[in-house]
């Protein structure tokens, strides 16, 4: 039938059609060869022998990252991927590295050892869970940030509950914050000459207790708070802040003694709007219904400003201005443990909590006098505060467009409700949860599962 | 790379242009029209390049690519024209998968990984004979095809409260080029054909989180321009026959494919 002359010709277009779906021949032949080697009986163990563990270096139980040699086509990766029975999550297209997820009945180790004789595949290893840790010299003392059970060198020396924490280290992949990002710390002032935040300060800010434009501490409790929120971080010292990379503008409303009047307060609200704050921390109470407090945090809601607020510490009701629902984020405290503690007040306008017991800080750096480390432990919803500042600090410092109502939604949405067994839901004792900042910020994963 | 596909639009509009059918006329070449109706089955895996919308309204690349793979079944009526022309309107059901894609613009970002989904497919094919030598027939061709995403809805976990994203896909590939046919032998036609290709798509996503909501638009554009289809037909009988086509999208860093079987009936 076919005419001789074209027979050539006829060979060649079989062969291209051939080629388009045949050169992934030889790669079947070499993954037959494979084959019998998938199970072999033993397998160097990864991570000494601790996989998955809490002690060792965690790694996805199901994954496995590799790395084919440049000279491998992308057809023979596929077929390569196929024959292993994995499934392709990933790449990353600059240095061809490949996520692959394994088979239900394949471990990781199993899967390495296999891949580790391929000679087209460069390398391959664990997906290991890698977490943003600082440097500071303190930060194993902050189990707010990382809970890993660990002891709290305290009276007592107590030992709270692995990941009883607010999963700051997650949330720092995601962002560290905006340096144009500004918390308005209204308190007893700060500590210019402290180590740990000197560089993180916007500006000397402003005293309304003296009247003048110098916001320095002469308590303590201003450069405690400001620390949590933002102390310098991954300095090789001290603490680490919330918002990593954000800034502090220090409002001096707080004398000596840690008192102050509504009208400085609400003073110094306004004072935070007119220099460009983007979150307002205060870690300050009053037992009264104060119509000033009220509308100055309403004036800092209405101009884009996060207001975030201490529930108060007396097992009493909400606190003014942490009362005003509608315009401020009320702050609870919990303990290492995710417990809520006795002395947090309640009440239904309390939003969330943060930990608030034995909460590693700054000291001013007089406050110990000479010699002594100008850091040390507090309790109270003031050191819970700070942390949910920090938190709104870095949504605003990543997602700007977003407004002051918005950012409180996902700080409240994204709470772990730590007490649901005795209260599910929102309740008057730490509102909608513990805060969690990885849930807030990093990308929550949407599967075939979750489909309505 | 520029070069070929504007040689290629401009040989596929001389191909289609007037001239061209008063050349057709010339040669006297008359036609009765025929009709052929078609089952088949479509896959093409693409990598694309994803876009999202900031605040100010400019489209930013993103920094990783994805493949987008989808798969269809499809109904088509050729008709073969006066001048050498066969136009197929071509519908049908679809699936698409657009591998993960992340949504940072959201109030709350997701990562979605929702594997394949579900939608319509319309489009149609126009092909134009131009002209024989010896036993190969030359010939431009262009297709277009719109997929639609049926709107899915999925919920929001790990918050605690209730929350959804929403979401319709929607593509638009088009492609367009010459082909050579094959006519030496009796009931096989080899032919393969050299095409400038695009492909364009949105996926926006809405969210809704009690009174928090949010919008992210996020667009596609397909890698690679070029697009090699060597295939055959095989007519079974005088009025059934089978075509297969296999596609190759060479592009920076890798090759993409795709094949097609289609089983054309005459009336």
């Amino acid at each position: 039938m076919l005419k001789k002359k074209n027979a050539g010709l006829l060979l060649m277009i079989i062969l291209i059609l051939i080629t388009a779906v045949s050169f992934q021949y030889p790669r079947r032949e070499w993954n037959k060869e494979f084959a019998h080697r998938l199970f072999p009986k033993e397998f160097p163990p990864l991570n000494d022998g601790l996989l998955n563990s809490s002690k060792g270096v965690r790694y996805a139980p199901d994954q496995v990252l590799l790395k084919f040699k440049p000279s491998v086509s992308s057809q023979s990766v596929r077929t390569a991927l196929a024959a292993y029975k994995t499934e392709k999550m990933k790449r990353i297209p600059k240095i061809n590295v490949y996520q692959v997820r394994l088979p239900e009945d394949v471990t990781v180790e199993e899967m390495i050892y296999v891949m580790s004789q391929n000679p087209d595949i460069e390398y391959a290893e664990p997906n290991y869970k890698a977490s943003i840790t600082t440097n500071d010299t303190y930060f194993r003392h902050q189990y707010a940030l990382r809970n890993t059970g660990q002891e709290i060198p305290v009276p007592g020396s107590p030992r709270g509950s692995e990941r009883a924490d607010i999963k700051a280290t997650p949330a720092w992949g995601e962002t560290k914050g905006d340096p144009d990002v500004l918390i308005a710390v209204i308190d007893t002032g700060i500590d210019f000459e402290h180590p740990d935040i000197q560089d993180k300060i916007f500006s000397t800010g402003r005293d309304f207790v003296n009247d003048d434009d110098d916001a320095t501490d002469d308590e303590g409790h201003g450069t405690f708070v400001a620390g949590i929120a933002a102390a310098s971080t991954n300095n090789n010292e001290g603490i680490a802040g919330v918002a990593w990379n954000c800034k502090i503008l220090p409002i001096k409303t707080m004398d000596e003694d840690g008192y102050g009047w509504d009208y400085d307060i609400a003073a110094g609200i306004q004072w935070a709007v007119e220099k460009g704050a983007h979150v307002v921390n205060l870690s300050l109470g009053v037992a009264a219904y104060s119509q000033v407090l009220e509308d100055a945090v309403r004036y800092a809601f209405e101009n884009g400003i996060v207001v975030v607020a201490s529930a108060g510490n007396d097992d009493d009701f909400v606190y003014s201005p942490a009362a005003y629902d509608d315009y401020c984020l009320a702050v609870a405290a919990t303990d290492y443990n995710d417990e809520r503690i006795y002395w947090s007040n309640p009440g239904p306008e309390v939003d969330v909590a943060a930990p608030g017991v034995d909460v590693i800080s700054l000291v001013p750096t007089w406050y110990f006098g000479p010699g002594s480390i100008p850091y040390g432990f507090g309790d109270g919803t003031s050191a819970s505060a700070p942390h949910v500042a920090g938190l709104a600090a870095l949504i605003k410092s990543i997602k700007p467009w977003l407004t002051p109502g918005e950012i409180m939604n996902i700080i409240r949405y994204s709470a772990d409700d730590v007490n649901s067994a005795d209260y599910p839901g929102n309740d008057d004792f730490i509102g909608y949860g513990r805060i969690n900042m990885e849930k807030a910020l990093v990308p929550i994963k949407i599967t075939t599962s979750d489909r309505r | 790379m520029k070069t070929v596909c504007m040689i290629l639009v401009l040989f596929v509009f001389l191909a289609f242009s007037p001239f061209s059918f008063a050349q057709s006329e010339e040669e006297g070449f008359v036609q009765s029209m025929t009709i052929k109706t078609g089952i088949g089955f479509d896959y093409f895996t693409q990598r694309v390049d994803v876009f999202s919308k900031d605040t100010e309204g400019v489209w930013e690349e993103e920094d990783d690519d994805s493949p987008l793979k989808s798969a269809f079944l499809t109904l088509s009526v050729e008709f073969g024209l006066q001048g050498g022309f066969t136009f197929t309107p071509i519908i049908g059901y679809s699936v698409s998968d657009y591998d993960i894609l992340v949504y940072r613009k959201l109030p709350f970002s997701v990562e979605l990984d929702v594997g394949r989904i579900k939608g319509y497919l319309v489009g149609g094919e126009l092909k134009k004979r131009l002209f024989s030598v010896r036993d190969f027939e030359i010939g431009a061709s262009g297709q277009i095809m719109y997929y639609a995403g049926v709107k899915q809805q999925w919920s929001v976990p790990g918050l605690n409260v209730e929350g959804t994203v929403e979401g319709k896909p929607r593509w638009l590939r088009g492609t367009i080029g010459p082909y050579v046919v094959y006519t030496g032998y009796d009931y096989i036609y080899p032919y393969l054909g050299i095409s400038y290709t695009t492909l364009w798509g949105k996926f926006d996503l809405d969210q809704k989180i009690l009174d928090l909501t949010g919008e992210e638009e996020k667009k596609i554009s397909g890698k690679g321009n070029l697009v090699l289809s060597p295939g055959v037909i095989f007519e079974l009988t005088e009025a059934l026959s089978v075509k297969g086509e296999a596609s190759i999208f060479p592009r920076e860093g890798g090759i993409d494919f795709g094949i097609v079987v289609r089983v054309l009936y005459s009336f």
